[in-house]
């Protein structure tokens, strides 16, 4: 089909089907991919594995991302950490429903983006949300850098999980949908073990690190635990923009750079 | 370098907050159990009442005046939550926005514009009663209040996903629309039900505008997963809020009316079998 006759028949469907309609899911898929930001790229650091360790862990980090900034135009999320487990642990308890633990949980990424935005006041870096995600493009031209909040903004319409009441949908999410909706060129994902293992290494002497795995094959091999959330990976199936993450250890130095500049330092994840 | 943090300190011990959940993943699926409670009913007396775009909106004065005329008489007994579609302009900014290239959260946030215009205009008409147009913010942490001091709310039935809206499975349709939205709102608050108000009885075997040969027949009463099953091209609801009501807490069925037959809103809401009842296995 010619793109006008193509562009005739998309316009033509959107006015007369649901839009739940499989033919105009399918020609909604032919339409243009424009990125929005394709030089940046997405940083996520962690609530409990950085954060939550303090200066030892987070000065370090601060300045290399100081450092890169200079170089590379980045988006820094935040993770939520301990004190949405104790925030979540007590809400479920109390009976209260996945949305109420979302918007609370939210608070906490939201805190650790103000502690990290006065950490790096100094480098010009700003830290915004919501509307203000309009004025990214500026930020990024004058500084190099932005601090968001990670939590998506879901609140009382978060999906609720298959089991219990925990957000499905967190911090990591957050992150990646805003690589993936910008159409950015990295999604490094910032924690504190040198990427995925075959098991918590925190807590199993057994795990062994997988330097690098398909989401097919991650999904089937439904690990007990996992680095990144799980929904992240549906999500990356079905992305445009980001098909590949990488998840590093920013207790060591050096990687966020190296990571940055497109080095294998961590697990990569692809989407096939 | 003064500019320099100092960190001489090097002691990578986590800071924690004791609990239940403490230094976990939130991925392990055996630890997350010891926290599994039943969920509780927040507000156990919303009725969430979602008036169509495309079905309702769309239509102009001639469908609109009588639903609110309804909706009028029927906030003096009970306490609504009015959510509302985009109807045709979110199809047209779809249509420019995906002519542009933009990306499925773009598209989301253009068409919850919409969606919430819709609200405006139908909070507008029931002002005199009390009625305020709410936006997200607001429907999240402010509802209660704002049902106490009024019995009706009007708000977005788009989720507030924006940006944030989950790349499609096929295409680049925002996956997460009105009656989506709706449904995990009423979820979330524990209502007593919710009423999904479109220009049709209910759920048909075949589509009843456009078949000629075997007469539709309204399926009164289904479950979520035989109409899945089913696949029928002309369901009147989002095929994913029928997913969604396998894991719900509470929102264990909906309800689907004819916002064009006089009185089938007020029998909805009084718990009268009109419509199609769709419900979970």
């Amino acid at each position: 089909m010619t793109d006008v006759a193509s562009r005739a028949s998309l316009e033509s469907l959107l006015m007369n089907r649901s839009l739940s309609d499989v033919e105009l899911m399918r020609a909604s898929g032919g339409a243009p991919d424009y990125a929005i930001l394709p030089e940046v790229s997405v940083l996520k650091i962690g609530g409990q594995s950085l954060i939550d360790r303090g200066r030892a862990a987070v000065y370090p980090v601060v300045e290399e991302l100081a450092a890169v900034k200079r170089s590379h135009q980045i988006l820094i999320g935040t993770g939520a950490g301990t004190r949405a487990r104790h925030v979540y642990a007590l809400a479920a308890e109390l009976g209260l429903p996945t949305g109420v633990l979302t918007d609370v949980g939210a608070a906490v990424a939201d805190q650790n983006a103000q502690m990290l935005g006065y950490l790096m006041a100094r480098h010009g870096v700003p830290v915004v949300g919501g509307s203000a995600f309009g004025a990214l493009p500026l930020y990024l031209a004058g500084c190099g850098a932005v601090i968001f909040s990670g939590m998506p903004p879901y609140d009382m319409w978060q999906r609720v999980p298959t089991e219990g009441v925990i957000p499905p949908y967190r911090t990591d999410a957050g992150c990646y949908l805003v690589a993936e909706v910008y159409g950015c060129r990295n999604m490094i994902f910032v924690k504190d073990e040198d990427g995925l293992y075959t098991a918590n290494p925190k807590t199993d002497p057994r795990a062994t690190l997988i330097p690098e795995i398909t989401v097919e094959e991650l999904i089937a091999r439904d690990l007990p635990d996992l680095i990144i959330e799980r929904p992240v990976l549906e999500l990356m199936r079905r992305a445009r923009y980001v098909r590949s993450v990488q998840v590093i250890n920013g207790l060591r130095p050096g990687l966020i750079r190296r990571a940055l500049a497109g080095e294998h330092v961590g697990t990569i994840i692809s989407a096939a | 370098m003064t500019s320099t943090l100092s960190h001489s300190e090097p002691f990578f011990v986590a800071k924690d907050v004791p609990s239940a959940l403490m230094r976990q993943t939130l991925l392990d699926r055996e630890l997350l159990r010891p926290v599994d409670r039943p969920v509780i009913p927040l507000l156990p007396w919303l009725n969430v009442v979602v008036i169509g775009g495309r079905s309702i909106m769309d239509k102009g004065s001639e469908a609109i005046v009588p639903v609110v005329a309804e909706l009028h008489e029927a906030l003096l007994e009970h306490r609504l939550l009015i959510l509302t579609g985009p109807g045709i302009r979110g199809r047209h900014v779809l249509g420019v926005g995906l002519d542009l290239g933009l990306p499925t959260g773009v598209l989301a946030a253009l068409a919850s514009a919409e969606a919430e215009q819709n609200g405006h205009l139908i909070a507008a008409l029931l002002a005199e009663q009390g009625v305020s147009y709410l936006p997200h913010a607001a429907t999240a942490h402010q509802l209660a209040v704002h049902l106490m001091a009024s019995r009706a709310a009007v708000s977005n039935g788009y989720p507030p996903y924006g940006l944030y809206e989950f790349p499609p499975e096929v295409g680049k349709i925002p996956p997460h629309r009105t009656d989506t939205g709706a449904f995990l709102l009423a979820d979330a608050y524990g209502a007593a039900r919710i009423i999904y108000v479109k220009d049709v009885d209910g759920v048909f075997t075949s589509d009843p505008a456009t078949t000629s040969t075997s007469p539709p027949e309204l399926i009164s009463r289904a479950s979520a997963a035989e109409l899945l099953a089913r696949n029928l091209d002309t369901l009147p609801i989002d095929p994913l809020v029928l997913e969604l009501m396998a894991h719900a807490k509470h929102q264990k069925q909906i309800q689907i009316i004819n916002g064009l037959t006089p009185g089938a809103i007020t029998k909805a809401l009084q718990g009268e079998h009109v419509g199609t009842i769709i419900y979970a296995d």
